[in-house]
């Protein structure tokens, strides 16, 4: 009991001084500026979500026309619609096969490539390095026309699989940049100690690195998953057919119909954005502390 | 054992105790199993990036409609963007869009990226919820980002603002937020900001986290106020993070077509065409004119390369410190 009430204490007085209004503190003004700053940037940031939200319960009468901010009565007409009635449960899947495959496909290179980098000696590794980096920072829309002409020729093109190939693009780059610089941080006499032991070079690497890397692999697939999951681009270059399409063409469409069917629209963008909310917000303390180095989000 | 690739290596490994071929001192000791864990990041960067780099080039020194022969027209394609009578209008109109959607979404979003970062930087209760929610627009899909929007901006009293506007407001006129060429690249550029800002957060956030609290407190002996400290200690700090996410912000923004597409397709009146959408209408969508849409992307690459070359510096120098 003694040692949880003292600890906060220590914890929270040298945290406390180094913040900027820590002078302000008792001032009561820190707390004011908190207080309406954060205010406004809640109210901005939540406002469109709100309305998702309110927007896919509403009955179609409080939509166009006796329109109102809250529903009059909760609905599920719309979530019903578009689970029954529309393709959006086929896009949902062919979004999840898609994401999943690219992040597998993706961590796989990653991590023979970044053991490759980190822990072997041959020469061309800061070419290699620098090339992966280049990869990674060259926009898509560059590549977007020469991809579409040879994406024509391709056998796997107009099929959600295609996309896969496709996501490579962004995913391979970005988890290997990422993998690199946690193998970095694993110290090598763990792994010279297996290498006396005679263990391989690839088992030392799935023995040894991967299972102390796993959390930080975690995250580059939650990353690379979440990615997949939301690009819109090569999917409406590439996909034609109904039952191939992912989520964000096949929502899009809902919109580009005669009917702007805003009900069922926006209760399947509640259900599409669920997969990288949930991913985002389990991996919220990662996002913050151990991604640096700007290797994001494409 | 033996049935598990790569184990055929060991003997190279072992050679290491002996002095080395000749062959090991050029390319390296683990040269042979090392090129061969590269060899999927290989392909590829070379088969789906190197690859169609080159074909884009090649391509836009092409007239090349789709589903016909192409024709090589040399820099024929060049001259119709930057001079012709057809397409210079249109081509310059994209660079000034695309300048203008570009520098106001990078500047505002750092502004409030900054004011964001050093309140979440406090301590206070519910400060892990409030970093919850202020990040959620960046964990969202951008193409579902962008129909709420356009259902939030929407021309009819049903659309979100202009339902506030006249309920609450009093007013009478409907704002057409997508389809007035005055307003349509500003109401584009705020979704940009809305959806980007939490990035720049996050970034300034944990370089914040890195900044030594000893500086805050030498500083607040020395009686220096809550401004002082920031121009002193914190902007300094922050200022690689600051250059890199700017960057970085700048290379996706500028090439992102998704905001555009899903709102206003470029319209009205080319008011919100950048150059990706132009590139997307020209060799996509209408024309079909693959020639002369590469030629766009190509000629804006140049913009790019400088903040390539800055970036990649900067990245590998920070490659040790994960």
């Amino acid at each position: 009991m003694a040692t949880t009430m003292a600890r906060p204490a220590a914890v929270r007085q040298p945290a406390a001084r180094r913040t900027l209004g820590a002078r302000l503190r008792r001032t009561g003004v820190r707390n004011a500026v908190l207080f309406v700053g954060l205010g406004i940037f809640t109210v901005w940031t939540l406002f469109p979500i709100l309305w998702i939200v309110s927007t896919s319960l509403k009955p179609d009468r409080d939509l166009y026309r006796k329109v109102s901010l809250l529903p009059s009565r909760i609905t599920n007409a719309h979530y019903v619609e578009v689970l029954r009635e529309t393709p959006f449960p086929t896009y949902f899947r062919n979004s999840f096969l898609v994401a999943s495959a690219t992040t597998v496909i993706a961590m796989v290179v990653a991590v023979l490539a970044a053991y490759a980098m980190t822990r072997l000696s041959f020469r061309g590794r800061g070419f290699v390095a620098r090339a992966t980096i280049v990869t990674y920072l060259i926009p898509p829309a560059l590549l977007f026309i020469p991809l579409f002409q040879v994406a024509q020729q391709m056998p796997f093109t107009g099929q959600a699989a295609g996309l896969v190939v496709i996501y490579l693009i962004f995913a391979v780059p970005f988890s290997t940049w990422l993998a690199i610089s946690y193998f970095n941080t694993i110290p090598s006499d763990l792994e010279d100690a297996a290498m006396v032991d005679g263990a391989s070079r690839l088992r030392s690497l799935f023995t040894i690195f991967v299972p102390l890397a796993l959390p930080a692999l975690a995250v580059i697939a939650l990353f690379t998953f979440t990615h997949a999951w939301n690009e819109f681009l090569f999917a409406l270059l590439l996909i034609g057919r109904d039952s191939q399409k992912t989520v964000p063409i096949g929502l899009h469409e809902f919109v580009n119909g005669d009917v702007f069917a805003w009900g069922p629209l926006m209760a399947g963008s509640l259900i599409a954005s669920l997969p990288p909310v949930l991913i985002y917000v389990l991996a919220q303390k990662w996002v913050v502390s151990g991604l640096g180095g700007g290797a994001i989000k494409g | 054992m033996a049935a598990i690739p790569g184990t055929e290596r060991r003997p190279a490994l072992l050679r290491t105790a002996t002095p080395r071929s000749a062959v090991s001192r050029l390319l390296g000791r683990d040269w042979r199993i090392a090129w061969l864990f590269l060899l999927p990041l290989l392909l590829v960067l070379v088969g789906l990036v190197t690859y169609p780099f080159i074909a884009g080039i090649w391509l836009s020194l092409q007239r090349k409609v789709v589903g016909e022969p192409a024709a090589w027209v040399g820099l024929q394609n060049y001259r119709e963007l930057l001079v012709g009578e057809q397409y210079a209008g249109t081509f310059w109109n994209s660079v000034r869009v695309s300048l203008t959607y570009t520098a106001t979404a990078i500047a505002v979003k750092l502004l409030l990226g900054m004011a964001m970062a050093l309140m979440l930087n406090e301590r206070f209760r519910g400060q892990t919820l409030m970093r919850a929610v202020l990040f959620l627009p960046w964990a969202m899909p951008t193409i579902i980002v962008a129909l709420t929007w356009r259902w939030i901006y929407d021309g009819s009293v049903a659309g979100l603002i202009n339902f506030v506007r006249v309920e609450y407001f009093g007013q009478e006129e409907l704002v057409q937020f997508l389809a007035d060429p005055k307003l349509a690249l500003w109401s584009v550029v705020t979704v940009a900001i809305w959806q980007g800002t939490p990035f720049f957060t996050m970034m300034f956030l944990a370089a914040m986290q890195a900044i030594p609290g000893e500086q805050y407190e030498a500083a607040a002996l020395d009686g220096a106020n809550v401004f002082r400290r920031f121009a002193d200690i914190t902007l300094p700090s922050l200022a690689p993070a600051i250059t890199i996410t700017a960057l970085l912000s700048t290379i996706w923004t500028a090439n992102s077509i998704n905001f555009v597409f899903a709102l206003t397709r470029g319209g009205p009146v080319n008011a919100t065409m950048t150059f990706p959408m132009l590139a997307y209408e020209v060799g996509i969508a209408g024309a079909r004119q693959l020639g002369l849409a590469a030629a766009v992307s190509v000629l804006f690459f140049p913009v790019f390369i400088v903040a390539i070359y800055i970036l990649t510096k900067r990245m590998l120098s920070t490659e040790g410190r994960a």
